[in-house]
């Protein structure tokens, strides 16, 4: 099972339902449109010959047989006679998502949604085409306005909002949407696997039990790397090391595991085999947040700003307006003497996360930098105040 | 001949390092008494000092170690210090009841630092402790007087000190002492942490910090506590290695304490006989992703010749051991990652450190004494580390390449950089929890030159700390390093300052900046000697 291959399947599915129910939506007025256009082009053209609706639905033939280059063009006709047509404006959208061409199929979403700004169906396909995209922040928004306007697309979208909130690392948000549909939906192997990793995520109890659930069914990779997170959580390296080798081993393309396992192995001091693993996680999507993070914290180190710069801006696309790809950001105009940038970004950090202990103390580096002594030993009390009161919080018994 | 156009030039032969200590009787083992129960001041024991105490020109050796716990008291001779004399054959005879530094009345002791605090010409010890802490008067006759309570050098009650260094900041001629501050601890007191029923050595966050301290020598043999009013008090860190140079070139040196868990603080000294603490300002305080580490060892040098000393501090595994550029002492810049230190260093538990230049090529190297802090993991016996500096841009790791002594597994902590038979070639002493320490001879055999260059100062306090020597060989490469005894964790190494010259054998110049301002320059110095500058008058 992987929640990638069946959240493809399902997407494309939607898409086409979606499509393709407008069918019979506004007739009379494109049919006089459509007419006038005939008038003009019907010695021109064959295609034009044919009745409007005859050429709407041998695009949507096309694109239902799979031939999506021709229900491209034959949509593209269509709205060539008719611009303002939704059904046409969708289905085309729908096609070239399929086909892979996510940029124009927003583009053509986008152009239904200028005139048609609160449509539900629009509104999911283009989050669809922005999840296929890895483009979560702006997917998620879509699906939660698409759930607003018509309740009636919740179960659709819930799944996939819920994959856009892990990935965007908003884990409690996952939560709270997926537990009403636990009762119903625990034992389906995608919704566990979401469930799990927004549980672990988040820091809340249950991950163990889902973990469970997904191994009754037998050996899968997801359950693995789901209690390698658990673990690598827990600071059990060496049980959690044991289960992301399984993960991998079992599903090589299994999304997010090699980023998992890069994790472990950086924490246990073995970076080059880390950045392996991260480097394969970005060859399967060169967007994954995690691998693009780390890589440019590695870079980073290395001195290797540009690169350091690349990976981090690729991290913030993926989650935009990170407040720890945002800091080493900072840390990185701040090693390369961009000190008013390093501010800047600072400055904002700290204003929207104010007990953001070590953006305060970097700050306060950089304004003494600049010469600014009040202000550093302001962020520097700020700092300290704040590292004391995590020291303050119960050790427990864990080791060093 | 053959010429292989862009071949590069066959390596120099590279020294290895053979363990000597088994030719010398002593019963001296690193004992921590660690029998089931895990104290917290277990993991820190066997502190070293390299020094010449009977001044026979020779340098000897002292040992620290631990207690009877809980009754923190060294009940019997298992837990008693000792005082090494180096015959000069390559055998060293233990003295230590002799010259009156078995510490029976000690607790735990940590670290030591040599020092001739009262410029009578023979090197005393302070030695750092769970207890009281000892100041030690070298009487000159092979014998050492406890002076601790007339000396005035006291401190709050169960504090737990971890290392010192002498130094004079400012510049009377007295030499001055820094002592790092773990926390407050007593047997008693000691919290137990477990899981599953398995006992571990507790995380330090559970231990509170406590502030560094700062004695000034006020001469005839008392000091007096300046923490609060030099600027020292106001600042709470767990400390461990102490590391003391001129960061900024003012003049006066500065102090560097490695902080457990908690920012590492870089005291700059105002010149008016406060400090400021700039950890901050110097970008030192954290690693450059604003992470505090466990800091351990810590010392100060130029590794790169530019005429600024650069920093080096150690961790445990998993974390990234600090190696800090110093940008024309303004500020220091973390260099862990392009200079290579960072991927070397992930697999080691650091303890004692420093810059070496044990092949004698003019570039300072990285060695590291290694190993867990807990006995858990299946590898918690680790080997020490050895990183050559190559042209002081990046570091390769050479530890498995100079002899299978140097690379004995272990729980190392305490080590010294000393050259022991006066042959120019740094040798190591390295202590291990529960094993006799080793004594690390340099094969130097590269044929590289070098000089050493005692420091007797006249206004300046008389061992010289402090001074800053700059080395212009023939050909016109400047070499730099100062005098200082404090480097690593809990250990004092050689006092006199080591250049390695490579294959050059004349000196163009030696200038000595001298802690009183005097600047004396020495020219056509002859390599490979030991040099004993007095200051000059002005």
């Amino acid at each position: 099972m992987s929640l990638g291959t069946s959240l493809v399947i399902g997407t494309g599915n939607s898409e086409a339902r979606v499509g393709i129910g407008y069918r019979a939506a506004r007739v009379s007025k494109r049919f006089r449109r459509f007419c006038f256009c005939v008038i003009l082009t019907f010695f021109a053209s064959t295609l034009f010959a044919q009745q409007p609706d005859a050429i709407l639905q041998h695009a949507i033939s096309l694109h239902q047989a799979g031939d999506l280059d021709g229900a491209i063009k034959a949509y593209r006709d269509y709205l060539a006679v008719e611009p303002d047509s939704l059904q046409a404006r969708s289905n085309l959208g729908a096609a070239l998502a399929r086909a892979g061409r996510y940029e124009e199929a927003i583009a053509e979403y986008n152009a239904g949604l200028q005139k048609s700004p609160d449509n539900p169906a629009l509104l999911m396909n283009l989050g669809l085409a922005y999840y296929k995209m890895g483009r979560h922040a702006e997917a998620a928004a879509r699906f939660e306005r698409t759930v607003t306007l018509s309740p009636q697309f919740k179960e659709q979208v819930t799944l996939l909002l819920a994959a856009c909130y892990n990935n965007l690392g908003r884990y409690k948000d996952a939560v709270t949407i997926l537990s009403p549909l636990e009762k119903n939906k625990a034992g389906d192997a995608g919704f566990d696997y979401l469930y799990g990793t927004a549980l672990i995520g988040a820091g809340q109890e249950g991950g163990t039990a889902v973990i469970n659930r997904i191994l009754s069914h037998g050996d899968s990779a997801e359950a693995y790397l789901l209690r390698g997170t658990l673990e690598l959580t827990a600071h059990d390296r060496e049980r959690a090391r044991a289960d992301l080798e399984k993960a991998v081993s079992l599903n090589p393309r299994l999304p997010g595991a090699h980023a998992r396992l890069g994790e472990l192995l950086l924490a246990l001091g073995e970076s080059e085999r880390a950045r392996a693993a991260f480097s394969q996680e970005l060859a399967l999507d060169p967007d994954e947040f995690t691998s693009n993070l780390n890589m440019g914290v590695l870079a980073k180190e290395d001195q290797a700003y540009v690169e350091a710069r690349r990976y981090l801006e690729r991290a913030l696309r993926a989650r935009p307006n990170d407040p720890g790809v945002r800091y080493q950001m900072a840390n990185v105009d701040l090693a390369t003497g961009n000190l008013e940038q390093a501010r800047q970004a600072l400055e904002g950090l700290t204003k929207e996360s104010p007990d953001f202990a070590e953006a305060h103390a970097t700050l306060a580096t950089v304004y003494y930098r600049m010469n600014r002594a009040a202000d550093g030993d302001r962020e520097r009390a700020i700092s300290e105040k704040l590292m004391d009161q995590r020291d303050a919080l119960p050790a427990g018994s864990k080791p060093r | 001949m053959w010429i292989a156009a862009g071949r590069a030039q066959p390596e120099a032969r590279r020294p290895h390092f053979t363990d000597i200590a088994a030719k010398s009787d002593f019963k001296y083992k690193t004992d921590n008494n660690f029998t089931g129960r895990k104290y917290f001041p277990q993991t820190m024991c066997g502190g070293v000092a390299a020094f010449d105490f009977d001044n026979d020109g020779r340098m000897d050796l002292f040992f620290t170690n631990g207690a009877k716990l809980p009754e923190m008291e060294k009940t019997d001779s298992r837990f008693y210090n000792c005082l090494l004399h180096n015959r000069g054959d390559g055998t060293f005879e233990d003295v230590t009841a002799h010259a009156g530094l078995l510490g029976k009345d000690l607790g735990f002791s940590f670290g030591v630092a040599a020092g001739d605090y009262d410029n009578d010409g023979h090197e005393d010890l302070f030695i750092c402790n769970a207890g009281r802490n000892a100041l030690y008067h070298n009487n000159g006759d092979g014998t050492f007087t406890d002076v601790t309570e007339r000396s005035g050098i006291t401190k709050p009650k169960d504090l737990l000190s971890v290392a010192a260094a002498w130094f004079d900041y400012d510049n009377d001629g007295k030499l001055d002492l820094v002592v790092s501050n773990y926390t407050v601890w007593t047997p008693q007191t000691d919290k137990i942490c477990a899981i599953n029923g398995q006992e571990y050595y507790c995380h330090p966050k559970i231990y509170p910090s406590v502030a560094h301290r700062l004695y000034h020598n006020l001469g005839n043999g008392r000091f007096e506590d300046v923490t609060d009013s030099a600027g020292f008090g106001k600042d709470l860190g767990k400390g461990m290695g102490v590391a003391i140079a001129d960061f900024n070139g003012d003049g006066y040196m500065d102090v560097f304490v490695a902080n457990d868990t908690v920012r590492n603080f870089l005291y700059i000294n105002q010149k008016n006989g406060t400090f400021k603490e700039s950890g901050y300002e110097w970008g030192v305080a954290y690693d450059e992703n604003g992470n505090a580490h466990s800091s351990m060892g810590a010392d100060a040098k130029d590794y790169d010749n530019d005429g600024f000393p650069d920093l080096f501090y150690n961790n445990l595994k998993g974390q990234i051991w600090g190696l800090f550029h110093n940008i024309s002492g303004k500020y220091m810049s973390y260099v862990s990652g392009m200079s290579h230190v960072s991927r070397l260093s992930e697999h080691s538990s650091g303890w004692s450190n420093g810059f070496i230049d044990y092949n004698n090529d003019g570039w300072k190297d990285l060695y590291s004494s290694n190993g867990d802090i807990d006995d858990v993991g299946q590898v918690s016996r680790q080997p020490d580390t050895l990183f050559e500096n190559v042209d002081g841009k990046e570091f390769r790791d050479v530890s498995t390449q100079v002899g299978a002594d140097f690379s004995r597994p272990g729980f190392q902590r305490g080590s010294a950089f000393v050259d022991l038979n006066n042959d120019g070639f740094p040798d190591l002493v390295v202590t291990s929890l529960f094993e006799r320490p080793r004594i690390l001879m340099n094969s130097a055999d590269n044929g590289n030159h070098w000089l050493l260059v005692n420091t007797i100062g006249r206004r300046s306090n008389r061992d010289g700390i402090g001074a800053m020597m700059k080395l212009t060989t023939g050909a016109g490469r400047t070499l730099y390093n100062h005098v200082t005894t404090s480097d690593g964790f809990m250990s004092s190494s050689d006092k006199r300052a080591h250049f390695g010259l490579g294959s050059e054998k004349t000196i163009e110049s030696l200038e000595i900046r001298w802690p009183s301002g005097v600047v004396q320059t020495l020219k056509k110095v002859k390599a490979d000697q030991i040099l004993t500058v007095t200051e000059a008058a002005k």
